[in-house]
């Protein structure tokens, strides 16, 4: 785990309404088009469709993508993001296989494998949220996910909701 | 440091659209014909964009063109294979525009048998266009239940015999699981059991909650043996001809719903504050229209205590920073855990006030969703309930007319009112022609305490004896429903900013002055509540999204040229002017509450008059004067309803 201070996307699940406003401004990002289908964050429904949830790269501080990728493609970028050089990736899909957070796409029109690089240090996914629902914050550790899913199991378990 | 801009361009490979496609528009229209069971794709021009640019726009045209018989003097009816089901969606939708996937559902609807323009939104507009769709234009009838399913370019019309007797939200149930996909990715509008039994006030409902309910939409779609239209989230891209001028222009309007008092209060509660601050005009119709003063303690109806009583989760249209639409889980009594989408206003007033149920709100909020369900237009469900409550009370209907006994406020009651209705059944059969034509058959003393217009519409939630620009307005309408109203910064088409409602001549000129917005704002593609901003911001966004030049006055022009269509095929359908009258009760003086006095029947005759010069239409047969299509640009229309005479007058 780092211990250094960095900017993370920081998702606060309750908050999301579902108006995949982050899909639009991201696949902008991505794209030069409103293509949600390029977007590299996703919303997801739970329970019934009345509960939302914006999922994305946590740049988590293993960097599976980074130590699978055979050529070298993906590398951090000035933001602390894992970021794919489109000139080196060859497209040969092993960092989708090797995220354990399904947040490595492959995009077949280019041939090249495509992810969230925090827009280079001003995420408009964030921008985008009209509910603050994605925030882009400074941390202490890269690794918030962990905490987060500490935090909640916690909760759970104690049988708050 | 990389910028994701030319990452972006580097992937870029959706094939370039022709040049002249103007930005925000996928550039075809998706054909189908249920008859010959074929779909397939028709371009439509830069130059029709701009003339239609969508919505109610290009619905309105394209039923002014090919629903006509003898020879452009007659319409077929609601019923008929030729009728057409638009359904638009505009140039704004899929693009960031707060509320921007607007679905507008065109149609010679069964509740008038004219034309009918009705909103819903959702996620419909995005999916079909990010299918590479701007509308659907459905003819023909199908032999068998069909529903049709949108993935990209694969267009199928597929068996729904698994979906026949479902429930909308049943529907969408069962159409997620069996395509593999869940949440946004597939947006689904489909009828329920009164669209399939062709109940005039059934609509289309879809992505659970959200409802295009006016003039029995959901009756064209049942007729037609469509259950339901199923649209895969596409994968294509919209461009904008400024993106960055277009998204600081969305975020301008996000702005303006934010903070400017006539937005505030629907960005922090949605319609909810409606009921309380109706209730102080006199315009929340109470037991169907017999009283104005609530005989229950307001304040728990004031918006954030109807929002506390719920377990909300918010559940957004495509884009939208309002919290507007939400879910809410039922806490207490006989449906605790049940999900229900948040009433609306109407759904307050048409589920609950008009039929005297007005403390029973957990018990509301269940109604309201079992209209969505059931795909029954929920304002229309109103005064048809309240009218049966009021009758058996009266003993104008007995219970063994109706089939059991109904009284002001019986939830439980209502809701069998409603399976009786959507499946036709006993008395239900009768309801289920519309409040007019029920009405009519019983005749009086039932008929005088019916809510319908002499058109055959049914108002909105509202009791328009206090609020006249909006008894005109639906009167006179070629919708089905309002046309112009609700005004919003009326100084900026030249309108005053206030007027005295109870002045027929000033609500009529006033009613007259802010026509057009409404039909502009119902063309876009967005939704009513986030057009709630100046028309100079709408003109901003859609220009940078397309790189027109589009300005306020033309924003108005198009809008009164798209009325002058609806009214022409209006009249075409035999909807003339002796019919824009309210009923005897619509139209009565309230006998108590804030406009306790105010008689719009006697101002009523002068308020047409004075409506029909302002808007330049001929009174006598409620055409459109050839020199106000002409001012419109509508030579062509003024050829086709006034003949040779055209020239001349």
């Amino acid at each position: 785990m780092l211990a250094t201070t960095t900017h993370v996307l920081r998702i606060h699940p309750e908050k999301c309404t579902g108006c995949l406003r982050c899909e639009l401004a991201c696949s902008y990002m991505q794209t030069g088009t409103f293509q949600p289908a390029k977007s590299v964050i996703r919303v997801s429904p739970f329970e019934g469709h009345t509960s939302y949830a914006p999922y994305t790269c946590t740049q988590c501080a293993e960097g599976w993508c980074m130590t699978a990728c055979p050529v070298g493609a993906i590398t951090i970028n000035a933001a602390g993001a894992k970021d794919v050089l489109d000139d080196t990736c060859v497209g040969c899909k092993l960092c989708t296989i090797a995220c354990p957070y399904g947040t490595m796409f492959y995009d077949p029109d280019t041939r090249k494998a495509f992810k969230c690089n925090l827009c280079g240090g001003a995420p408009a996914c964030a921008e985008a949220c009209p509910t603050a629902a994605i925030t882009y914050e400074a941390t202490a550790t890269a690794d918030w996910l962990g905490e987060f899913a500490r935090e909640r199991t916690a909760r759970v378990l104690a049988g708050a909701r | 440091m990389t910028t994701a801009i030319v990452q972006a361009q580097s992937r870029t490979t959706t094939p370039s659209p022709a040049r002249e496609l103007p930005g925000g528009y996928a550039g075809k229209l998706l054909r189908v014909d249920l008859t010959k069971k074929k779909c397939w794709a028709e371009p439509w021009s830069a130059d029709e964009m701009r003339e239609l640019l969508g919505g109610v726009g290009l619905g309105a045209m394209i039923l002014y063109r090919e629903t006509a018989t003898k020879g452009g003097r007659g319409n077929v009816s609601w019923d008929h294979p030729d009728n057409r089901l638009i359904l638009a969606t505009g140039p704004m939708a899929g693009l960031p525009a707060w509320g921007s996937s607007g679905l507008t559902v065109v149609t010679i609807g069964a509740g008038t048998n004219g034309p009918t323009s009705t909103q819903a939104n959702g996620f419909f507009g995005t999916n079909l266009k990010y299918s590479g769709y701007d509308a659907i234009v459905i003819q023909g009838q199908s032999r068998d239940w069909v529903y049709l399913y949108i993935n990209d370019d694969a267009v199928e019309l597929r068996d729904a015999k698994f979906l026949v007797g479902k429930d909308t939200w049943a529907t969408q149930d069962a159409l997620g699981p069996q395509l593999g996909l869940s949440g946004h990715m597939l947006s689904v509008y489909s009828i329920g059991p009164a669209g399939e039994n062709l109940v005039r006030f059934a609509a289309i409902q879809g992505d659970y909650g959200h409802v295009a309910s006016k003039n029995g939409c959901g009756a064209v779609m049942g007729k037609k043996k469509l259950k339901a239209v199923a649209i895969v989230r596409g994968t294509k891209s919209l461009r904008a001809a400024d993106p960055r001028g277009l998204v600081q222009a969305a975020d301008d309007i996000g702005f303006d719903l934010r903070t400017d008092p006539s937005a505030k209060s629907l960005y922090e509660y949605g319609t909810l504050p409606g009921v309380v601050n109706l209730s102080r005009l006199g315009a929340l119709p109470i037991k169907n229209y017999t009283t104005n003063v609530p005989p229950v303690d307001m304040s728990q109806w004031e918006a954030p205590k109807l929002r506390e009583g719920f377990d909300h989760r918010g559940h957004q249209c495509s884009a939208c920073g309002m919290h507007h639409c939400h879910m809410s889980v039922i806490r207490k009594g006989e449906h605790k855990g049940t999900i229900v989408d948040e009433p609306e206003y109407e759904g307050w007033s048409g589920a609950g006030w008009a039929i005297g149920a007005m403390s029973d709100i957990d018990g509301v909020a269940w109604l309201n969703t079992e209209l969505d369900r059931a795909c029954l237009d929920v304002n229309e469900f109103g005064w048809i309930c309240g009218w049966v409550m009021e009758c058996q009370e009266k003993g104008y209907l007995t219970e063994a007319q109706v089939g059991f006994r109904l009284t002001w406020g019986d939830i439980k009651g209502a809701a069998r009112l409603i399976q009786m209705i959507s499946h036709r059944q006993g008395f239900g059969n009768v309801l289920a022609e519309g409040v007019k034509r029920a009405a009519e058959k019983l005749g009086s003393p039932a008929k005088d305490c019916a809510i319908y217009t002499e058109k055959g519409a049914a108002p909105r939630g509202h009791d328009h004896r206090a609020r006249w620009d909006e008894m005109l307005d639906t009167c006179t309408s070629g919708t089905g429903t309002l046309e112009s109203g609700v005004p919003v910064h009326p100084a900026e088409i030249g309108q005053p900013t206030r007027i005295n409602t109870f002045d027929g001549e000033a609500v009529a000129k006033f009613i007259a002055g802010i026509r057009g917005r409404r039909n502009f704002e119902d063309s876009l593609g967005m939704c009513i509540f986030t057009t709630r901003t100046r028309l100079e911001n709408l003109c901003r966004v859609l220009n940078a999204a397309t790189g027109w030049d589009v300005t306020v006055p033309d924003t108005v022009r198009f809008g009164r040229r798209t009325a002058a269509i609806l009214r022409a095929a209006s009249l075409r359908c035999g909807l003339t002017p002796d019919l824009e009258r309210p009923s005897t009760r619509y139209g009565s003086t309230p006998v108590d509450g804030p406009a306790k006095g105010q008689a719009v029947g006697e101002q009523w005759e002068k308020m047409v008059d004075t409506w029909y010069r302002e808007v330049g239409y001929d009174r006598k047969t409620g055409k459109p004067l050839p020199a106000t299509l002409k001012a419109l640009g509508l030579d062509w229309l003024a050829k086709d309803l006034w003949g040779k005479r055209a020239s001349r007058r």
